[in-house]
């Protein structure tokens, strides 16, 4: 099915919620693991991946068809978890970088995270980069986000996209020859 | 110290996981929460399939038969416009019918009549029998 049409069907209140199902089923696990990347915990991805969906629903008849359905749905989870990982960092009196590095840091403890001793490296690895740089690297490696997609969700260039990840695969691979 | 490549193929994954089944829980809360009705594949079995077979062809059956004697009846109302219009138009009375008769076409019909009534005997007379034979 042509995205267009998809477009139309969920627009139509007579086809609306089959077609929100099928969105729902294409997209819940690809947008977990992009949500869960950026606010590690369970329980807040599970949150944050809610009101994403909340919000596509509501807002479908804002979306105008200029960018496609996936960069935009994307770009609705990235604000969500971004802003979800800053006011808890807000209520817990922290940044977001620093409440990100504790809760890496207690991520042996996490029942839901099952990472080997290399995978607990990497994402300690990981948040000792910039925000900037983490995002980058988490949506290139472990989503296989194409740049040109992640330029639309982000707002940023292929360009400063592509040098954001050669940076940050530089810094991680030095700490993980390091330690 | 190993040389650590991000690029050497050996992909490392996140490590996330999820509970059990948190997926499908995970859409019934959602369509909960927009108050959406669940969307659910039927599975139809062979045996209601077939039910449902039958039942769609008696109906295409009766269905065919009362059009097709529907159409019958129009035919034959369109076939013979002529009698049709003498049945509702016909003005002829007994003695229009009796001028147009002579004196040999009236005994004729006497004769005709007298026939007619011995066989309407015959014919009660064989019901009186399969009256008895069925009463006995």
């Amino acid at each position: 099915m042509e995205e267009k049409e998809f477009i139309l069907k969920l627009l139509n209140p007579k086809t609306q919620n089959n077609a929100f199902q099928k969105l729902l089923f294409d997209y819940k696990r690809p947008l977990y693991n992009h949500i869960r990347n950026i606010v590690l915990d369970h329980d807040d991805a599970n949150d944050v991946l809610q009101n994403t969906f909340i919000k596509v629903y509501q807002n479908l008849n804002k979306f105008k068809g200029e960018s496609k359905l996936y960069s935009w749905i994307y770009r609705i989870a990235t604000n969500e978890s971004i802003t979800f990982i800053n006011k808890k960092a807000k209520l817990g009196g922290t940044s977001s970088s620093e409440l990100k590095s504790k809760m890496v840091d207690n991520l042996e403890a996490d029942s839901h995270f099952d990472g080997n001793d290399i995978q607990l490296k990497l994402q300690k690895a990981i948040h000792t980069l910039p925000e900037k740089q983490q995002l980058v690297f988490k949506m290139r490696y472990f989503e296989e986000i194409k740049y040109e997609e992640m330029s639309v969700i982000l707002g940023t260039s292929v360009g400063a996209l592509k040098a954001s990840y050669h940076l940050a695969v530089k810094k991680i691979e030095i700490i993980m020859t390091k330690d | 110290m190993k040389q650590f490549n991000i690029n050497d193929g050996n992909k490392t994954t996140s490590g996330f996981t999820t509970p059990e089944g948190y997926f499908d829980q995970f859409t019934v809360d959602l369509n909960n929460k927009l108050k959406l009705p669940k969307t659910e594949v039927k599975v139809i079995s062979i045996k209601t399939k077939r039910r449902l077979t039958t039942v769609a062809a008696i109906l295409v059956v009766a269905f065919s038969v009362s059009i097709y004697s529907k159409m019958v009846i129009n035919n034959s109302d369109e076939s013979d416009p002529t009698e049709n219009y003498l049945t509702n138009h016909s003005e002829i009375n007994q003695y229009d019918l009796i001028s147009l008769l002579d004196k040999k076409d009236i005994e004729n019909l006497s004769i005709e009549l007298n026939n007619f009534n011995s066989e309407i005997d015959e014919e009660s007379t064989n019901i009186n029998e399969i009256h008895n034979y069925l009463t006995d």
